[in-house]
């Protein structure tokens, strides 16, 4: 897939383990990891806006487009 | 397997028909006899079902009075968290689960007997092939001969719930 999700590299930046984002965004540490690792069908808006207001970031921290298209 | 199923069935029933024609009094010993071992087989299996030990025994082909059913799924995603991913959603669906096996990535889940249905095991095992998880599942019925179809749509609501709860 040409997204790339980044927010392992957002969550070393602001120094916060998965387990405690989990609590702070009300999602499952499997639901993050799925996510982390780019596996995930879709990305609500709702997670979204939990992820970035817990990681004081914007979207685009966290999702890129590569372009490779594969 | 199936014909030899059918046919068992068939004269299962004839005999089941011909016992009551004859031997239709309560106090009769034979069909007392009937009676306890249906019963009997009933609570053996209501007994046995929540444990993966029995797993064989239920999904045997030789169990000619349980249904089975067989399904392969996989998912690009690692096989730990997708055991994980799995159990969480089973959790909040109708099935419960039993036994797990997180040596062997195992599950047993099952669906309570009801008025309508006699109940329902699901066993799941995870396997890895490079960065795919492949999921087995087999459902068998706990004391039905005929599902019904009722199998396959537990399984495709399982599978769509499964599906759903990817969108995070």
């Amino acid at each position: 897939m040409s997204i790339v999700v980044n927010l392992d590299i957002m969550l070393a930046k602001r120094k916060i383990k998965l387990k405690d984002l989990s609590v702070k965004v009300g999602v499952s540490t499997v639901n993050l990891s799925i996510l982390k690792q780019g596996k995930a069908k879709a990305i609500r808006f709702s997670t979204l806006d939990a992820i970035c207001s817990a990681l004081d970031c914007q979207p685009g921290d966290i999702l890129e487009y590569s372009g490779n298209g594969d | 397997m199936k014909n030899i199923k059918h046919i068992f069935t068939a004269l299962l029933i004839l005999l089941v028909y011909f016992l009551i024609a004859s031997y239709i009094k309560p106090d009769n010993l034979v069909f007392i006899i009937l009676v306890f071992l249906i019963a009997g087989f009933f609570i053996f299996n209501l007994m046995i079902r929540k444990s993966l030990s029995f797993e064989k025994y239920f999904t045997s082909k030789y169990n000619l009075l349980t249904s089975k059913f067989n399904r392969k799924k996989s998912f690009e995603i690692s096989k730990g968290l997708m055991y994980e991913k799995v159990i969480e959603v089973i959790n909040n669906s109708d099935f419960r689960i039993v036994d797990t096996d997180k040596e062997k990535f195992k599950l047993l889940a099952v669906s309570s007997v009801s008025f309508k249905s006699w109940g329902e095991n699901l066993y799941i095992d995870f396997k890895s092939d490079g960065e795919v998880t492949i999921m087995n599942f087999c459902s068998t019925t706990l004391f039905q001969v005929y599902a019904w179809g009722k199998n396959e749509r537990n399984y495709e609501n399982l599978l769509n719930e499964i599906e759903n709860s990817l969108i995070i």
